[in-house]
């Protein structure tokens, strides 16, 4: 290869070394360089050689875009220069270095923000065509874009803790469930696709009572029959979503309080079991498979459960009080939790043995609010904290891919939207959505 | 073998007559005496008498010969080659010692002592003359014949009336009975007792050297020198020929010769060298005297001698600032005068010397980091706060008093603005705001998690406030127990006192006291509440009860200003903290249980072990103090730890944990284990500094609280703002 490909900080650098790299890639032709080896100095960065295949592209294809690309060496990231790396993980500089390209993974655009009324404390992205956010104003509202609201979600009275989407894909009307700090949890009905001019007001379907103090978390089932919650009275309990009156659940036509005379028939439900195990408030509770429940707690430990049995089958203490938890990665088997210190731990379940966590992510400054893994990467997790920053994670490098700073103070919520959008909500009543952030 | 032996024999005999002389010599002053008491008695009489004795003493030589022979033969038995011999041995032995004993007798030089024995049969086997009818012969040749032998019984007979037959023997040889004086029984007593006979013998008298050496001009062999001294020795030349031979063959090497260090010396050190020092370990050198430099010198450069201003300017000085030597130029050295205060300044250092004491200082060469308690290191007593993640903004004044919910879910917070707030724990977000309307003074969460009311302290009334949090049930019965009938009628003096008036504004109780009230203390119960009043004097303590809206002065005498009080968190035992001591008084029984001396300046806090058998006390002066009640009534421990006051302490609720926060905008986090062994004393071990608020007005942290489930620390600065220190 000849000179111009060098960028111009290498330029007066004439006598650097020099590594004989081959770049290959998983992307589709467009994106494809040819495989034969070059030589390239060794000082270069991430941008160095980002631009190489840049270049290297645009040999091929003379109307290609430069676009960022991030660099994988024996699966892992680079992050510092090729020399730096090369010797960090001792690797050898003599043979041909096989560099395998992916696209860069940040977002590409910030969105218009979402402006609540209140702090945003809870955030579901997991249906494509909308966004649920709950708020401490005690309502929920469902979004259908950055800034467009379609449906806000009333009747809590006390500050909505956590959102879930229940049921959505094939149906005409979607169910979600909200958690709150009234000690309830409500499940609502709504048409997604409806259109709308003002947001309309939804009143809720089911009132499930039984939770002794705050709700904190909830979570649906993947079929979405059942929920579970936790909350601070140190309990999951299970919950039914089906709006009919199967199981004997008393119907009783409630009267709002207040002077608004809408009357609506309203369901209760009542738990159906209890999980009881957790000796602190259960912060955070997930159901990724039929029968098993994840939780994390401000009792330092992260609980599976067995649904069948209502027993924890295996706990991982931390030693410090969780917040958040969520299963992925490879196998959809990992455990990302996050809590009242400034880590992000990962731990691998299936590892016999031990209960160290495999990972441990520590850029942030403040308390870990929210993480979440990308339902389709194995690599891929955000985090939000209360430092005020979304943090994009990929597990092959340390270091944050990218770091999204649009809010101005604490995250309390983050979550992925369409699989290529991060969406955030905090402490300024924002729902900010950061798009374009590519994953294969 | 029979040469040593005779000798041995020699020796013996030897021995024996030294024995024999020393036995007669000693005899005879007992002799000369009994000759000074009889001097009538016949001489006839008196050789009669001196011949037994005489006898009688060859008995008992005989008897101490026989005594010998037979220890000898003793020692024979032990030879084995020597048995055959023996026999002949024997009678050589008896021959010769016959002989000697015999000798002994006739070298005697007293002359009373030649009367010869009545038999003169000589040293023979007696058992010769045994079948004959006389014993032997007298000195003239005559048949001393055998005396008539008496019948045993006769015999015992006379024995038995004798009173002196114990002390009669039978003399064989001469065939007479023999009777023993007193001192002849003592000598034979000490005889068998292996003592010297005579009592007035000193067996160990010092030696006497007869041999006088002072005036010996001669030596005592005047031999002349031999030849052999003068001529050189043969096989000393052998010898070194021998050497030489070696030397020049290289056998024997010689070392090589040390070379001789140059000796130097250090020409302008200190006298008081080293090696001085080593010799004499006391000795401490006088330190010298200046040495005289350029100005003393007679003819000084220009520049050292003084202008006349400068001397003028001396004139004006004090005595003692006053240059001592003021320099002058000579033209010689001739013309110096003599130093007029030579005298005294030879006087001034030797009184220097005299009185100024050079005393070597000892110093105790210690490491200082050994005299430090040997404590755990902080990384084993993790969890504990340690950093500020959280803070809670909203009050517009300082933050006076902070309080947990049970569950840890919620905190308030009360300030001097006038209101107090509800917050969230796990996100920071204020739930609610109280206007009250008056600067806050304490505010206290109901220790109950099903009765979500506070306690809070304003001026001179305490309001039970309705938080508004938890489910309607609970809502519903906090609204009843929060609700006053109208005023109770003044049953007696404490309605003027203490009354129960619902608030007008917030949904609450008004408890109305007649002076300020500085803190609330709920008990475990919830029930009761205790409020102190400094103010207050003899009814400076109340006691309310909420369910039946009653009030009670407690019954106690109070010594000094009230502080602050407390519930023992497991006993009906109630603390009161004064300004210098803290008592302790039992509730049901109504009396003072303990007084615990504080000794400091002014108690601002005090805070109770969830155990209940220990206290932490915080004073103004920044003192700590740890009590352990069953210790002492003095502290435990006493921690030094603020420069400036401590406004509160306090301890966690499950971690062993305790913590202080003063005025110097710190706040201390100390490990304090207390173990359930009560012989092992609590273990207090200082663990971290939390910074980060800032001053306002002087004041710095005004309070902090544990989270009752984490190992978080609250603090409430005056610079208003709430942190949250987690580990």
């Amino acid at each position: 290869m000849d000179m111009n490909i060098e960028t111009p900080e290498d330029q007066n650098e004439e006598n650097s070394r020099r590594v004989q790299v081959r770049f290959k890639t998983k992307l589709k032709p467009p994106q494809k360089v040819p495989s034969n080896s070059i030589a390239i100095p060794s000082n270069l960065t991430r941008f160095g050689l980002s631009s190489i295949v840049n270049n290297l592209l645009q040999a091929v294809n003379p109307e290609w875009k430069s676009e960022p690309f991030d660099f994988l060496i024996n699966g892992e990231l680079v992050r510092m220069s090729l020399e730096q790396f090369l010797l960090a993980k001792g690797i050898s500089a003599e043979k041909v270095l096989e560099i395998e390209y992916i696209k860069a993974v940040a977002p590409q655009k910030e969105e218009e923000p979402s402006l609540h009324d209140d702090w945003v404390s809870a955030v579901d992205g997991s249906n494509p065509g909308f966004i649920l956010t709950g708020c401490y104003d005690n309502l929920g509202r469902v979004w259908k874009a950055g800034g467009v609201c379609t449906h806000i979600l009333e009747g809590h009275c006390g500050a909505v803790s956590s959102v879930n989407i229940i049921k959505s894909d094939g149906l005409k009307y979607v169910t979600v469930a909200t958690a709150s700090k009234d000690q309830t949890l409500r499940l609502w009905k709504f048409d997604a696709e409806e259109l709308v001019n003002h947001p309309k007001k939804i009143r809720s379907f089911k009132i499930l009572r039984g939770h002794k103090a705050s709700v904190h978390s909830i979570a649906a089932e993947t079929s979405g029959n059942m929920v579970c919650s936790g909350s601070w009275d140190c309990t999951i309990s299970l919950w039914r979503t089906n709006d009919s009156d199967a199981a004997g659940n008393q119907v009783s036509i409630k009267k709002r309080k207040g002077n608004n005379q809408v009357e609506e028939p309203q369901l209760e439900g009542e738990a159906i079991s209890t999980l009881v195990g957790h000796t602190q408030c259960v912060s955070s509770v997930v159901w990724p498979q039929q029968e098993t429940i994840y939780s994390a707690s401000w009792d330092h430990s992260v609980r599976t459960w067995d649904v069948e049995m209502g027993k924890d089958l295996s706990d991982i203490f931390c030693g410090k009080a969780l917040n958040c938890i969520d299963i992925g990665g490879e196998g959809s088997a990992l455990i990302a939790a996050g809590g009242s210190d400034p880590i992000l731990r990962i731990w691998d379940p299936r590892k016999p043995g031990t209960s160290a966590p495999v990972f441990q992510f520590s850029s942030h400054n403040s308390w870990i609010s929210a993480c979440k893994w990308h339902n389709k990467s194995w690599f891929h997790l955000i985090s939000a904290s209360y430092d005020g920053k979304v943090m994009l994670w990929d597990l092959r490098t340390a270091w944050p891919l990218s770091v999204i700073d649009s809010h101005k103070d604490k995250v309390l919520c983050a979550d992925w939207w369409r699989g290529d959008s991060v969406i955030s909500g905090g402490v300024d009543s924002k729902l900010c959505v950061s798009s374009g952030v590519s994953i294969q | 073998m029979r040469e040593r032996k005779k000798s041995s024999a020699v020796e013996v005999s030897s021995v024996k007559k030294k024995k024999e002389k020393k036995t007669k010599d000693n005899n005879e002053p007992r002799e000369q005496k009994e000759k000074e008491e009889s001097q009538s008695i016949m001489k006839q009489q008196k050789n009669t008498t001196s011949r037994w004795k005489k006898e009688k003493q060859r008995k008992t030589t005989e008897d101490y010969e026989s005594l010998r022979e037979s220890e000898l033969s003793g020692d024979e038995a032990h030879g084995t080659d020597r048995d055959v011999d023996n026999a002949d041995d024997h009678h050589e032995e008896d021959q010769t010692d016959g002989s000697e004993g015999h000798r002994g007798v006739e070298e005697s030089d007293s002359s009373e002592d030649e009367v010869a024995p009545r038999n003169t049969i000589g040293d023979v086997p007696l058992e010769w003359y045994k079948d004959e009818k006389h014993i032997g012969y007298d000195i003239s040749g005559k048949k001393i014949t055998k005396k008539e032998r008496q019948d045993k019984l006769a015999s015992f007979l006379a024995n038995v009336d004798d009173s002196k037959s114990w002390r009669k023997i039978y003399d064989e040889y001469n065939d007479e009975e023999v009777e023993l004086t007193k001192e002849e029984i003592r000598l034979v007593q000490r005889l068998l007792k292996g003592k010297a006979p005579h009592t007035d013998f000193d067996q160990y008298a010092d030696y006497v050297d007869w041999f006088k050496y002072d005036d010996a001009l001669h030596p005592l062999s005047n031999a002349p020198e031999p030849k052999r001294r003068f001529i050189p020795s043969k096989w000393e030349s052998k010898k070194v020929v021998q050497y030489v031979r070696a030397i020049r063959k290289g056998l024997i090497k010689f070392d090589e010769p040390k070379e001789e260090e140059p000796k130097f010396y250090l020409l302008w050190g200190d006298d008081s060298s080293a090696a001085e020092k080593a010799k004499h370990l006391a000795y401490i050198p006088a330190p010298k005297p200046k040495l005289p430099g350029h100005e003393e010198s007679y003819n000084p450069s220009l520049e050292y001698i003084p202008t006349q201003e400068e001397l003028n300017s001396y004139q004006l000085m004090y005595e003692e600032d006053r240059p001592k030597f003021i320099p002058r130029r000579f033209t010689s050295l001739r013309s110096v005068p003599a130093y007029e205060n030579a005298v005294k300044d030879s006087f001034e250092r030797c009184m220097d010397l005299y009185l100024c004491p050079r005393v070597r200082k000892k110093r105790v060469n210690i490491d200082p980091e050994t005299l430090k308690p040997k404590l755990p290191s902080r990384k084993d007593l993790k969890p504990y706060p340690v950093a500020c993640y959280l803070e809670y903004k909203g009050h517009k004044g300082a933050v006076v008093s902070i309080s947990t919910e049970a569950s840890g879910q919620w905190f308030a917070s009360g300030s001097t603005d006038g209101t107090v707030r509800i917050w969230e724990v796990e996100s920071g977000r204020c739930l609610r705001v109280l206007e009250i309307g008056e600067a806050i003074q304490y505010v206290a969460w109901n220790p109950l998690p099903e009765l979500p009311v506070l306690a809070v302290s304003v001026g001179q009334d305490v309001l039970i406030l309705n938080t508004g949090l938890g489910n309607e049930e609970e809502q519903r019965r906090v609204k009843d127990l929060l609700h006053v009938e109208t005023p109770t009628a003044p049953d007696d003096n404490m309605a003027s006192i203490v009354s129960w008036l619902q608030h007008d504004k917030l949904d609450g109780i008004r408890l109305r006291h007649f002076k300020m009230v500085s803190s609330v203390e709920w008990h475990r119960r919830g029930d009761y509440l205790s409020t102190v009043m400094p103010a207050g004097e003899s009814r400076a303590i109340f006691m309310h009860q909420l369910s039946k809206k009653l009030s009670h002065r407690i019954p106690f005498k109070l010594h000094g200003l009230p502080v602050s009080s407390v519930f023992h968190p497991t006993r009906s035992i109630f603390f009161v903290s004064t300004k210098k001591n803290i008592r302790v008084y039992d509730l049901l029984k109504q009396r003072l249980i303990k007084k615990l001396e504080t000794g400091l300046k002014e108690v601002s806090s005090i805070a109770i072990h969830p155990a209940g058998d220990n206290l932490i006390v915080g004073s103004r002066e920044g003192k700590l103090c740890w009590f352990d009640m069953d210790l002492s009534s003095k502290p435990y421990r006493v921690l030094k730890c603020h420069p400036k006051d401590i406004t509160n302490v306090a301890f966690h609720r499950s971690y062993p944990l305790f913590a202080s926060c003063s005025d110097d905008c710190t706040a201390y986090v100390f490990h304090g284990m207390v173990y359930s062994d009560l012989n092992q004393n609590p273990l207090i071990v200082p663990l971290e500094i939390l910074r980060g608020h800032t001053s306002s007005n002087g004041r710095g942290v005004m309070d902090c609280k544990f989270h009752p489930r984490q190992p978080w620390l609250f603090t409430a600065g005056a610079d208003s703002v709430i942190r949250l220190y987690c580990h």
